[in-house]
């Protein structure tokens, strides 16, 4: 009886302590193993944030989202790049993960392509200044190029 | 006469000319300000950033102002970034966090002349729901075509109503460092 306690605590200590590493090690994943919970067109999505944000954001906020469109800007430095588009005002901004980043040369604008990222929510232009709205994507992969 | 209305002309035009490059100068935006946050305890020391905040400055007025969408928080560790969102900061209530406030000494900026110059910042903080009056030292860069501003400031987390459960309150500070470091153009 003592030495099944014995094992007992002694297996319990292991699980808390598997238990403590991975909470401790675990890192975010890379979204290209991760399923996207909804896929739409770029300019849908903005659509979609512009028309009742309060509800889109139920919708799509904290979302992997797989998402289309045409590429209307690439920001190097920040590797950042804006879907929707050319004459609107608005964008669906994408933050590379940083293991695609160096992908980022081989893109141009006005060509189309499918990004996955985590949704963050919406940045509405507030400042009158004439931005642009935009719905945030972080952590984006690419699942197609052309 | 005829001489004398053309100078005036000039001088009108010119005038108007200038103030008009002037004016194309006065704001200035990025929509990729870092925002970092750091707690340090001796158990655990957790930092997350937020590489997309938008943020404008009115060199003119001084007015500067941030936001951020808080899911935005990059974390190293997954089941931080989870707690963050979920527990403490309730991201699917209240998704943003924004500062408007204003620089101080703003007179003492001299945006014609590149260089490096302290700014204090005092203005209105709101996170979860909750606005508090921040103050904070930091430095304005000014080059030819951008202007870099640079800030570090520490918050109180029972301000902003954020309750940590006592199972893991000696792993998060009660204070949080915040750094700000954004490169703003200008808004042509």
């Amino acid at each position: 009886m003592k030495r099944f306690l014995v094992l007992l605590l002694v297996i319990i200590l292991l699980a808390a302590g598997w238990y403590g590493y991975k909470l401790y090690t675990g890192k975010v994943p890379s979204l290209t193993e991760v399923k996207a919970d909804a896929t739409i067109s770029a300019t849908d999505l903005i659509a979609a944030f512009e028309k009742d944000s309060a509800s889109a954001n139920k919708q799509y906020l904290g979302k992997i989202l797989e998402v289309s469109g045409t590429i209307k800007s690439i920001e190097q430095e920040s590797s950042t790049i804006s879907l929707g588009n050319a004459g609107g005002n608005s964008s669906v901004r994408c933050s590379l993960d940083s293991a695609f980043v160096k992908e980022i040369d081989s893109l141009n604008p006005g060509s189309a392509i499918t990004i996955k990222g985590n949704c963050t929510g919406y940045m509405p232009d507030e400042t009158g200044l004439g931005l642009g709205s935009d719905v945030i994507l972080n952590r984006c992969v690419f699942e197609k190029k052309n | 006469m005829i001489r004398n209305m053309k100078i005036k002309f000039l001088l009108v035009f010119s005038l108007a000319f200038f103030s008009f490059l002037a004016s194309a100068q006065v704001r200035y935006y990025t929509k990729n300000a870092k925002i970092n946050f750091f707690s340090e305890t001796p158990l655990e020391d957790i930092d997350a950033s937020n590489n997309s905040s938008v943020s404008v400055l009115d060199t003119q007025s001084g007015s500067l102002q941030f936001s951020l969408l808080v899911k935005g928080f990059e974390f190293k560790n997954e089941e931080m970034q989870e707690h963050f969102n979920d527990d403490y900061m309730e991201s699917d209530k209240f998704p943003k966090a924004e500062f408007k406030g204003t620089l101080i000494n703003n007179s003492s900026v001299n945006y014609k002349k590149p260089g490096t110059y302290n700014v204090q910042v005092k203005g209105l903080l709101t996170i979860r729901g909750i606005t508090k009056e921040v103050q904070s030292n930091g430095t304005l860069k000014v080059n030819n075509d951008n202007i870099k501003a640079n800030s570090t400031f520490n918050i109180a987390l029972a301000d902003y109503g954020i309750k940590i459960p006592s199972l893991v309150k000696d792993k998060i500070a009660k204070t949080i460092k915040i750094t700000v470091d954004a490169k703003l153009d200008a808004l042509k």
